[in-house]
């Protein structure tokens, strides 16, 4: 829907003026300060998706699968008979880690088949190795937050940390992003956020691969410390 | 995995539990079962049923001690030994969107070797509701697939947590049925319930547990002995109760009139029985005491006073 209404405006000088009228505060955080400006297509869904209706979108899916295959089941008692089974905690929880992983890489691969199949439609122009680039950093980012939420509820018996806490500290993440050229204190931090790391305006310039490689080896080290995690604890009665 | 073809089903070593809350919810438990041998394990609720048998099948770690299952260690062979298991919780929770049979099909898979004739033949003989979703079943129906589940790969030790939760008479006969055939083929089976009633008919020997600690284990036939009854008399017309009283272990709780109600172990009930009917009786009741009341009477044999 977004991207169909970037025909009109498409090439408009006035909404580039409006645009350079915006608070700086603004600006950053949806992307609009570096190149390419909102009026090109790569811009605009940079600025209209991928800057922050995407990202929002794959984090609230992925925190919430994440936490919810586990916290939620323990939570709801249901893991009371399927650990008194055979098998190790440990494996249960990477088990439920692919299960995470898949269906961030469904929602995250639909995603960009939609945008690559509507691209020709409404006249977006993209690179087709950027929008591929920018669909794995968003399925990183719903990786980093899955396997997050996923391993806290290992870790802990709750349901509201293993939510609350990824939630967090991906919004502060995204803020950091988003504000540290304005906020100079922020600047030493902006290493810590993923956004930062893999790139923020990913369809105009693509991903930084080791960025994105630092990301997906900090959500398997985390996953990793929820299957260690979650066999040193007892497990809670509803 | 060091398992010994003579190990007993059960043997736990000093086994505790301290919840991070402070409590101690299993102080110390010494217990051994054999196999082939139905073993009830009773108390009052809260009394650390639950915790001791989550303790078997790894759900919890204990704070010291240890459990071994037919001689593998629950901690170190926690795998293993729930390989041979099988456990009916005591909230049982399933999975509500599945029918029955996606369920036992969902638990057979993470099991791996499941007897399929078993599982089909216990579905039949407890009338298992299987093709509706489980959110639709009443408790008995998702007990009954508690049970099967339990059952269907034909354990070497089956772990009840108070199974008769929701089973109408019928199906708690039919389970008692199942308990004693499964011991009849070798198999061990460990039941907990807070009513001596529920265990008696079934198992061979009682533990009762109280405040996390084990108080006494007995052969059920020694503990109904020891049980005391609760007599009311009612007789013809007021009668002097001194003679009643001096009956070893009888003693008399009330007199209202012609209507004595008096306590009296089993071994007490010929004497009794006899002394009553020097007089002239219009009713006479004898009812089994409850579960506490023989709790207490065993603690004023022990005589730890508490």
């Amino acid at each position: 829907m977004l991207a169909a209404i970037f025909p009109s405006i498409e090439g408009s000088p006035e909404f580039d003026e409006l645009v350079a009228n915006y608070p700086e505060v603004l600006k950053e955080l949806f992307g609009l300060g570096e190149g390419g400006g909102i009026t090109t297509g790569a811009g605009y869904l940079d600025v209209e998706l991928f800057s922050f209706m995407l990202p929002l979108l794959v984090l609230v899916l992925a925190i919430g699968s994440g936490a919810r295959t586990f916290a939620g089941e323990e939570d709801a008692g249901r893991l009371e008979l399927v650990l008194s089974y055979p098998i190790l905690r440990s494996r249960a929880v990477l088990a439920k880690g692919v299960a995470v992983a898949v269906e961030v890489a469904v929602v995250s691969g639909v995603t960009g088949l939609a945008m690559a199949l509507l691209d020709p439609v409404v006249g977006l122009d993209l690179s087709s190795r950027n929008l591929a680039e920018a669909i794995v950093s968003l399925a990183a980012l719903g990786l980093l937050f899955g396997w997050l939420a996923l391993a806290l509820g290992a870790a802990v018996p709750s349901r509201a940390l293993a939510i609350g806490i990824p939630a967090g500290i991906a919004a502060a993440a995204y803020l950091v992003n988003g504000l540290h050229g304005l906020a100079g204190w922020l600047d030493p931090f902006r290493f810590v956020s993923p956004f930062w790391l893999m790139g923020s305006s990913p369809l105009r310039n693509g991903v930084d691969w080791p960025g994105v490689l630092t990301v997906a080896v900090v959500a398997a080290l985390v996953l990793l410390a929820g299957a260690w995690l979650v066999e040193r604890r007892d497990l809670q009665t509803p | 995995m060091d398992r010994m073809e003579d190990a007993p089903a059960i043997e736990t070593l000093g086994l505790s539990k301290t919840y991070s809350g402070g409590t101690r919810a299993l102080v110390d438990l010494d217990l051994r079962v054999e196999r082939g041998e139905v073993f009830g394990y009773l108390g009052p609720n809260g009394a650390g049923k639950s915790t001791t048998i989550r303790l078997f099948v790894g759900l919890i770690r204990p704070t010291a001690g240890r459990a071994r299952l037919l001689g593998l260690d629950t901690q170190e062979d926690g795998v293993a030994a729930r390989r041979i298991v099988g456990y009916v919780p005591g909230d049982l929770r399933l999975a509500d969107r599945l029918t029955g049979s996606e369920q036992l099909d969902s638990l057979a898979r993470l099991r791996g070797s499941v007897d399929r004739r078993l599982r089909a033949e216990l579905c039949e003989r407890l009338d298992v509701v299987l093709d509706r979703p489980i959110r639709q079943l009443s408790r008995g129906n998702r007990q009954k697939l508690g049970i099967v589940q339990a059952f269907m790969h034909r354990p070497e030790l089956v772990v009840l947590d108070e199974p008769s939760a929701g089973l109408d008479p019928l199906l708690q006969a039919e389970m008692r049925t199942l308990l004693r055939e499964t011991a009849a083929a070798g198999a061990t089976v460990f039941l907990s319930s807070h009513s001596l009633d529920e265990v008696q008919h079934v198992a061979d020997r009682v533990g009762i547990i109280r405040a996390g600690r084990l108080t006494d284990v007995d052969a059920v036939e020694a503990l109904r002995e020891r049980a005391l009854r609760h007599v009311t008399v009612t007789f013809a017309e007021s009668v002097d109760t001194g003679a009643l009283a001096r009956l070893e272990g009888v003693r008399v709780v009330r007199v209202d009139g012609p209507v004595v109600s008096l306590s009296a172990p089993e071994s007490a009930m010929d004497a009794l029985l006899k002394a009553v009917a020097s007089h002239a009786v219009r009713d006479f009741v004898s009812e089994p005491a409850d579960l506490e009341e023989i709790f207490l009477e065993l603690y004023r044999e022990s005589g730890d006073g508490r």
